[in-house]
């Protein structure tokens, strides 16, 4: 991990933050610049360890990336409801509420996460005169391309209507849906979650977040140096500055 | 009186059919209607199937007139600085002929990817409202040319601006 790379770089200030031997001269300068440097480069360690720091980065940035694809596959079903009428509920193309897709969060150990998608089961009756069947699994299958079968259940034979005719099938027989939801639909939510991801959308929805705003005012704080490295002095205790560093991050950051 | 009804994206759309017109980048009688009035083709989203047939019809004997952009707001938010306004806004180019859509996205690239000196041109545009200030347009995103499913036979593609601008308020803070 980069913060062990950082803390083993920084053990070699040690020697230097110790007093001088006997018969050299006195001087603060090299043991005050060390015990600087050993505590920054401690306090930088800590915050990439920190849980607070982690759970923020997270949240902040995650939030912000979630309401801005949704908003911006929103309006971009609106524009193109062909294309992506099937991650939303029937006749409710680009309304947030009726969304049928759902980002999740997918926490690592170091400070990072993947942002992957589900979609959601349907709950509204499909199109149609006779609105009985909810068509559950609409966003997935539409999404998928998948062919589908559609059979009657309960009653004798399916009767439907195509270009403004009704058709009849014959008794118990089964009809194929080749494209469900039209040629557009195929792989047209995944084209554009992909497309948020690799352009600048999501740089800007980062950006957007404030989460560096809220990093610099924090870091700023935890790396305010204490007092006694201020002062004048030959020896500092690398166990002292560890545990300040320690309780600078947590008190900026949070534990 | 407040006058609500003034949008930020009107005054951008109005802008850029003012500079489209300028620059002979299309022209305005390709689009007229059959009463001689002008169709403006830079459409709200929420006007597309009126806007349809118009577009797709045989109203000329050329099809410069097909190149039309339908356009919405992505989202539109305040941060705590609630002065300035942060919106960004979907513009979605559609014509028949690819080098239209190219002309048409380096176009709009040229003019709104200045950031500051896109938003001072606009400010100093006479056809603009008194009520707001730009502060800053910029291209947040273009995507490829692609066919478009919506309109077949045309190719489309997408322009994504950020604006960030004021409304004039008075010393309260609320819209004049």
């Amino acid at each position: 991990m980069e913060s062990d790379i950082l803390v083993q770089a920084a053990s070699r200030l040690e020697p230097l933050m110790a007093a001088p031997k006997a018969g050299i001269i006195k001087d603060s300068i090299v043991s005050q610049i060390s015990a600087y440097l050993y505590y920054n480069s401690h306090v930088m360690a800590e915050v990439m360890k920190n849980q607070g720091f982690k759970n923020k980065f997270n949240s902040i940035i995650y939030n912000q990336v979630e309401k801005d694809f949704g908003l911006y596959i929103d309006a971009k079903a609106r524009i193109n409801p062909r294309s992506l009428h099937h991650v939303y509920e029937w006749d409710r193309v680009g309304e947030q509420g009726a969304r049928l897709f759902k980002l999740n969060k997918l926490d690592s150990e170091s400070l990072s996460f993947k942002v992957l998608y589900d979609f959601l089961p349907s709950k509204s009756f499909a199109k149609g005169e006779n609105r009985r069947h909810v068509f559950v699994n609409k966003a997935s299958v539409m999404e998928a391309g998948m062919p589908l079968k559609i059979a009657p259940r309960f009653a004798e034979r399916l009767v439907f209507e195509s270009n403004g005719y009704t058709v009849f099938m014959p008794k118990g027989a089964s009809v194929t849906v080749r494209r469900p939801g039209g040629p557009g639909v195929k792989n047209a939510f995944k084209m554009a979650y992909a497309h948020f991801f690799s352009s600048n959308l999501i740089n800007e929805s980062i950006k957007r977040s404030g989460f560096q705003r809220i990093f610099n005012s924090s870091i700023s704080k935890a790396l305010k140096l204490p007092a006694d490295i201020k002062r004048v002095k030959y020896t500092f205790s690398p166990n002292g500055l560890r545990a300040q560093a320690k309780v600078a991050v947590a008190s900026a950051f949070g534990a | 009186m407040v006058n609500y009804s003034k949008d930020a994206v009107v005054e951008i759309r109005n802008y850029l059919w003012h500079k489209i017109k300028q620059d002979s980048i299309l022209s305005q009688n390709d689009y007229l209607d059959g009463n001689g009035n002008t169709i403006v083709p830079i459409i709200p989203v929420q006007q597309v199937p009126e806007m349809t047939s118009f577009f797709l019809g045989p109203t000329s004997a050329n099809e410069d007139n097909k190149t039309h952009i339908v356009y919405d707001k992505i989202g539109i938010s305040y941060e705590e600085n609630w002065t300035i306004c942060c919106e960004q806004i979907v513009f979605t180019v559609y014509a028949i002929d690819y080098n239209k859509i190219t002309i048409m996205r380096n176009y709009m690239m040229d003019l709104f990817r200045r950031m500051d000196e896109s938003a001072r041109d606009i400010n100093a545009w006479t056809g603009k409202s008194s009520e707001f200030k730009f502060h800053s347009i910029y291209i947040a995103d273009i995507s490829p040319t692609q066919p478009s499913q919506e309109i077949q036979g045309f190719l489309a593609e997408e322009i994504v601006l950020e604006v960030k601008y004021s409304r004039h308020a008075d010393i309260s803070g609320r819209f004049i």
